[in-house]
């Protein structure tokens, strides 16, 4: 009862956030990207996909992939750069994801005439394919590059269709089991994107951001499978010890043994990557014994 | 005797001028400060200096002035060694109230020009709203003594705590972010229309909370004989009390909870120019001063283009530095 007492209040006081995204759509006005700063995984992913990363002069500590781009200078958090510190790179062009910030550096950066792009995150299919369009026009990226990159989204998307299963399983992702309490992921994150993308069912659509998720609710959402990253499921102290977690052993993912290991940036940055993780995810929730 | 405690007065101001000039002319964007003052830089660097470096300089002055000063205060006013602002819930206060702004502001349409004011307004109104009442509970079983307050401020601090944690939770996985970097303080957020409005207010408490050396001198006798020197105590509680709360309320409420700064600080000065209230104030504002403009300057050089929380800085030197202490005293 508490428990629904306190998802009813979530979801009032939360209700406004997710009528209103922060950013706005995609500038078309003309930018300089001979230098830029980048604030947010997966543009730099996007960026490298392109072809374009000789332009990138730093990036920020979510910024791990490619490899390569972990060697760029790193301006920092995404949620806590420095104004001075971009400043000083001499970039023509700030972009960043929508949790750049805080919000008054941006302000500064802008006052002191550095043209800052702040993409919009939408967490579909359709979101993914609008940031990459933006990120090739903002970069004026080679049309071969472009059209290479939406080939290959168009064929993971088109896989993901294939694997999609006719029902839709219901899969509750897990960020860590952190002293015991296993943090879920509800409405508005982008592991209910994921989830959505790859057919299934969110188990805690109920509410909204990343929670921690009580014994007794884990046994009623009841999920028949459970997907944590890769490091989630070390810090717990293997598979092994996350099957016999209490709040895991009562699931039907946690009988059947159903666990799924990811990486856990996939699921993060919503990039063409992301399409990867969601159809490997497809393929892992269809029936088992069921063929193709 | 006197002359040599002014002197060194004199000497901890040479070193906040030092620490200032310093402050301005390092950072990620060489600013020569000669340069700029003959009108020969860049625009950019025009824009840094005037419109980043300057605000952040002096609102990491102001803040670690005033920690300062109602550090050396509090422990004065507690005769208490371990006194310190987040003693009487100014912390706390201030981050229950940033944290409440951040959550249900988003509930409530602000008019574009409110936005930037929003959190820190609920700050100071929360670091007030808490301290008033730790006081007022006190008061309320008539001439309270020091250690009722003690008491009372650590329930206090408590339930702030819990208030925080019930918004922690309703919180959604941004407005939970920003609140873990407001809490690990930075001066990165300054700009002037949030600055000078903090500085003025630091000002006026401040100028109260100096003035109040030699009572707090004679309280260290005790608080009946200094009533019978003609100290009145209810008021010097008061004002110290409520004006450390708006002093530091205001600060904080722009940079975040910075840690240390006010309990290290006053002992530092007492170990340079010794006890007495009327030169460890004036002494522990500048030193305080001095030291958060430095602190800053390494958060902000050390690892260019990116930064670190201030308080991360503030707290690792000043922690090990007071476990020194605690074996220094400990020695004699």
């Amino acid at each position: 009862m508490n428990n629904y007492l306190a998802v009813c209040v979530l979801v009032l006081l939360t209700a406004r956030t997710f009528a209103a995204p922060e950013a706005g759509s995609c500038p078309t006005r003309d930018l300089d990207a001979s230098r830029v700063a980048v604030a947010g995984g997966s543009i730099t992913e996007i960026i490298y996909a392109l072809g374009a990363q000789d332009k990138i002069v730093a990036v920020d500590r979510t910024s791990n992939f490619p490899q390569a781009a972990t060697r760029l200078p790193s301006i920092g958090y995404v949620r806590a750069v420095s104004a001075e510190g971009l400043l000083a790179l001499n970039p023509t062009l700030v972009l960043g994801e929508h949790d750049m910030g805080p919000g008054e550096v941006v302000e500064q950066v802008r006052k002191a005439g550095l043209p800052v792009v702040v993409l919009p995150e939408v967490h579909t299919v359709q979101g993914i394919y609008e940031k990459v369009a933006c990120i090739a026009q903002i970069m004026d990226a080679q049309a071969n590059a472009v059209a290479k990159l939406r080939d290959a989204m168009d064929g993971m998307v088109h896989q993901l269709q294939v694997d999609k299963g006719g029902e839709r399983p219901r899969v509750g992702i897990l960020l860590s089991l952190a002293d015991g309490v296993p943090t879920g992921g509800g409405r508005d994150t982008s592991a209910h994107g994921v989830l959505t993308m790859a057919g299934a069912n969110n188990v805690f659509a109920g509410f909204s951001g990343w929670k921690p998720i009580s014994l007794e609710s884990m046994a009623e959402s009841d999920p028949e499978f459970i997907v944590m990253p890769v490091r989630g499921i070390e810090a717990a102290g293997g598979r092994e010890a996350v099957l016999a977690h209490p709040s895991v052993r009562l699931t039907k993912a946690g009988k059947n043994a159903r666990i799924i290991a990811v990486d856990g940036m996939t699921l993060l940055g919503f990039g063409p990557r992301t399409l990867v993780a969601a159809r490997d995810l497809a393929q892992q929730f269809k029936p088992q014994g069921d063929p193709g | 005797m006197l002359t040599a405690q002014v002197s060194k007065l004199w000497v901890l101001l040479a070193l906040t001028v030092i620490s200032l000039f310093l402050a301005f002319s390092v950072g990620a964007i060489p600013l020569p400060v000669w340069e700029i003052l003959r009108q020969q830089a860049t625009d950019l660097q025009h824009t840094v200096f005037f419109e980043i470096r300057a605000p952040r300089v002096l609102l990491a002055a102001g803040v670690g002035a005033m920690l300062g000063l109602s550090g050396a205060c509090l422990q004065g006013l507690f005769r208490n060694p371990l006194a310190d602002p987040t003693l009487i819930g100014v912390s706390a206060g201030a981050a229950l109230g940033a944290i409440a702004m951040i959550v249900l502001g988003d509930l409530i349409d602000l008019p574009a020009g409110w936005a930037a004011y929003a959190v820190p307004l609920a700050a100071v109104a929360g670091a007030l709203l808490v301290t008033s009442f730790l006081y007022g509970f006190a008061a309320w079983f008539g001439q309270f003594s020091i250690v009722t307050l003690l008491l009372v401020g650590i329930a206090v601090n408590a339930l702030s705590t819990v208030g925080i944690g019930a918004f922690e939770y309703l919180s959604d996985d941004r407005q939970l972010r920003n609140l873990v970097f407001w809490m690990m303080g930075s001066f990165g957020r300054a700009g002037w229309d949030t600055v000078i409005p903090a500085l003025l207010v630091m000002s006026a408490a401040g100028i109260l909370l100096i003035r109040q050396g030699r009572q707090l001198d004679l309280l260290q006798l005790g608080e009946a004989e200094a009533a019978h020197l003609g100290i009145n105590v209810g008021r010097l509680k008061r004002v110290v009390i409520l004006m450390s709360a708006v002093a530091v309320g205001a600060g904080v409420a722009l940079s975040g909870i910075i840690g240390f700064v006010g309990l290290i600080v006053p002992h530092l000065v007492r170990l340079m120019i010794g006890p007495l209230h009327r030169y460890l104030l004036a002494g522990s504002l500048l030193l305080g001063a001095g030291l958060m403009v430095l602190a800053d300057l390494l958060a902000r050089t050390v690892i260019v283009p990116a930064e670190l929380p201030v308080s991360l800085v503030t707290s690792a030197l000043g922690a090990p530095f007071f476990l020194w202490l605690i074996a220094r005293m400990r020695r004699r």
